[in-house]
């Protein structure tokens, strides 16, 4: 299977550690207030996933390629994420935990 | 008083940006050519990666140019940071070429 | 000072942006097609769907060149690959005017089919290269004041795009804000979420445009550092092989081409994509083949593939490995200039790139709704201004109109008879003719009803697309799916998208009707394109 959806997913519960990490979208997606110590631990998880999302990037394309198809994907992910936050607010940290999941098995399947 | 003098240069508001956008459009890109020229003849490299160096730099130095010319506080330095820099240039380039 | 300067750049901001926006979302939206150009001039050729690659392919392609073309100047084939089944024979004849252009100039084209040889005779269209074309050179104007029509509004778009970073207040904090059914303020979130997510690929996307026209826009390094000026500079990075300039005396060639390319493929370990012929049957004939290789997006545009170069009895003459030792900048120029043309492209990675090209164009989209949606709000239910309907009216022929012109051509592509005289001119007609009927219908009707009849038409023809399709030809969607050609279910798949897109803009704006109460509140909606008031 391809590392794609992998990286795609990656770079989306990345993206969704960092809004995790901003109080505003803290309280909608996961209903409570959190404190800053949280905060601070959702932002080193949320850029801990994006760099892992990035040697996923450089893993499928050669350098140069790899390190722009990091911002595009930061872009992909991002997407979805946007639409969430305001339709669907509670599936957005489910989905961050799952996709990765399923991406992971897909990648032995 | 930078401001007092870019009212008494552009009268009104609406003439004061009619000369921004002046400086910004053709200033800015006599200063890009100027500076991509001087950059071409001056970067200590090969010649053509001087070149291809200048020129890419060259849409930057334009966009900058344009935000500086609506950005700064008076028309007077509006003309004055785009025209004396790319003055500058040319004199550079024209040093280079001879 | 800050905020003086936040308000500077947002004024800059607003008005860049409107003065050449329409200009802007037509070049977005064209650019964006131009991703899937070689697909889309695909499906507009039906009489090319049934070909399939062979072991076969290149020498029923030498075979038929070595009796279409026996003395030409040079012979091009270019082999089936993953974008296109068909082997494509070009051929320059050895004609005076072509002597003078140094054999640069276009010659002449087929399509053969790949398995049985065939010449194919598709019908005339100029397929998916009119759009992409016309989004850098528009159509009708001389082209090279289309391009710098074009180049001026990339670079506004360049100023536009540093000047909105600098006026969004809170990049970072709204990063994933997006609040749907607040009028203005949605708009906003929008344009702001379109634009600051994909904001690397704005940037590319712009800078890049800019770069490709560097000769024509910025001339002046090269000029100031080459006598010979760009030409020299040219030389100079990308030292071109120049083929000799007359052609020796007969000669025969080999009569089997597969055993060069066996030997190309062995040698470099990828299939062959081209073969190249300098002088065929003449004693100094050159045959080139080359391969693919391992995507490098700093790699150089063109001439970057390794291949084999032999004489014309098949004698080994040179191998060039398609390595170049480009300089930093140069490395710098390809990488941008290659990701504009999303070049190196896997299909994965393709439709990625469309799918920036969609979140571009919306993002020049609502940027120019939220114009009319701003000044809409400030009215406070006083009936719009001329200004602001035409505004309003041009924004509507920008967005729906061209989308629906875009769907009239695929149409025309379908329903135009074959033999027409002039059928590709009458194609890009239609097309214009359809942008020019939803132009005078937008400014007779530039409000909330005329939004929704030009969504309805453009959901109506999008669907009608595939549709026609499915009654006009064998390669309708559910074939391509049996035959499981990606490309071409694919196309009509993604009108179904556009189409159920559009019907569900329009029912939200159907829908969506501000309340009742204040006569004035439902007077302002009508200039606003979703219909939506402040809450």
């Amino acid at each position: 299977m391809t590392v794609l959806p992998l990286i795609g997913s990656l770079g989306y519960a990345g993206l969704t550690a960092l809004a995790l990490a901003m109080k505003r979208h803290h309280e909608a997606m996961l209903g409570a207030k959190p404190d800053e110590r949280r905060l601070r631990v959702f932002r080193v998880l949320g850029w801990a996933l994006l760099v892992l999302m990035m040697a996923g990037c450089l893993y499928r394309w050669p350098t140069a390629l790899g390190l722009s198809m990091t911002l595009g994907m930061v872009t992909l992910a991002g997407l979805p994420l946007v639409f969430l936050l305001p339709y669907r607010p509670r599936l957005a940290v489910p989905l961050a935990v799952g996709l990765p999941v399923l991406a992971c098995v897909g990648l032995f399947v | 008083m930078s401001k007092l003098s870019s009212q008494r240069l552009a009268g009104s508001p609406r003439l004061g940006m009619a000369l921004r956008a002046v400086v910004a459009v053709f200033g800015g890109y006599a200063l890009a050519a100027a500076a991509t020229a001087a950059l071409a003849l001056w970067l200590p490299m090969a010649r053509a990666d001087a070149v291809l160096t200048g020129t890419l730099l060259s849409f930057l130095i334009y966009t900058g140019a344009v935000l500086w010319a609506f950005g700064t506080r008076s028309v007077a330095r509006a003309w004055g940071g785009i025209l004396i820099p790319a003055a500058l240039c040319a004199a550079l380039a024209w040093l280079g070429g001879a | 000072m800050k905020g003086g300067l936040r308000q500077s750049m947002a004024w800059l901001h607003t008005w860049s942006g409107l003065l050449l926006g329409w200009l802007l979302v037509a070049i977005f939206i064209t650019g964006t097609s131009a991703y899937f150009r070689d697909e889309i001039s695909f499906w507009m050729a039906p009489e090319l769907h049934q070909s399939v690659a062979s072991e076969a392919t290149p020498e029923l392609a030498w075979a038929t060149l070595g009796a279409t073309a026996p003395d030409a100047r040079a012979w091009d084939i270019i082999l089936p690959h993953d974008r296109s089944p068909v082997a494509e024979l070009r051929w320059q004849p050895d004609t005076p005017e072509a002597a003078e252009g140094g054999g640069r100039r276009r010659g002449e084209r087929v399509e053969m089919d790949a398995g049985s040889g065939e010449i194919l005779e598709p019908r005339a269209s100029r397929g998916g290269d009119f759009l992409y074309r016309f989004h850098f050179e528009l159509y009708g104007v001389p082209r090279i004041w289309a391009r710098w029509l074009v180049c001026v509004a990339t670079m506004m778009m360049l100023v536009a795009i540093v000047s909105g970073v600098i006026t969004h207040k809170k990049i970072f904090k709204d990063f994933f804000t997006f609040r749907p059914g607040k009028g203005q303020r949605s708009w906003l979130d929008a344009h702001n979420a379109t634009a600051v997510l994909a904001l690397p690929f704005h940037f590319m996307i712009t800078y890049s445009g800019l770069l490709i026209f560097m000769v024509m826009l910025m001339p002046w390094g090269m000029n100031a550092a080459y006598e010979e000026g760009w030409r020299g500079f040219f030389n100079d990075v990308f030292p071109r092989q120049e083929a000799a300039a007359t052609g020796g005396t007969p000669a025969a060639m080999v009569d089997a081409i597969q055993p060069l390319v066996n030997q190309a493929e062995a040698t470099f370990g990828q299939p062959a994509q081209r073969i190249s012929v300098s002088w065929p049957n003449r004693d100094n004939a050159r045959i080139e083949i080359s391969t693919g290789k391992e995507p490098a997006i700093t790699d150089r545009r063109r001439g970057g593939n390794p291949a084999l170069v032999f004489d014309g009895g098949g004698n080994l003459l040179d191998t060039k490995p398609g390595l170049y030792d480009d300089g930093a900048s140069a490395r710098i120029y390809n990488l941008l200039v290659n990701l504009h043309l999303a070049r190196f492209a896997d299909p994965a990675t393709r439709w990625l790139f469309f799918l920036f090209g969609v979140v571009g164009s919306a993002m020049a989209v609502t940027g120019m709704l939220l114009w009319v949606s701003k000044r809409t709000q400030q009215l406070r239910g006083r009936e719009p201004g001329f200004n602001l309907r035409l505004v309003n009216g041009l924004n509507m022929a920008a967005i729906t109109g061209l989308m629906t012109a875009m769907a009239g051509y695929f149409i025309a592509n379908r329903l135009l008879p074959a033999d027409l005289a002039g059928r590709e001119s009458w194609e890009i007609r239609v097309f214009f003719l359809t942008w020019l009927a939803t132009l005078l219908h937008a400014l007779v009707r530039p409000h909330r009803r005329g939004w929704m009849e030009q969504l309805a038409a453009l959901a109506l023809l999008w669907l009608a697309v595939p549709l026609v399709n499915l009654a006009t030809t064998h390669s309708h969607l559910f074939s391509a799916i049996a035959w499981r050609h990606g490309a071409l279910a694919s196309f009509d798949l993604v009108c179904l998208v556009i189409a159920a897109g559009a019907g569900y803009a329009l029912w939200r704006l159907a829908g969506h009707r501000p309340v009742r109460k204040p006569a004035r509140a439902a007077r302002a909606a009508r200039a606003l394109p979703e219909g939506e008031t402040a809450s």
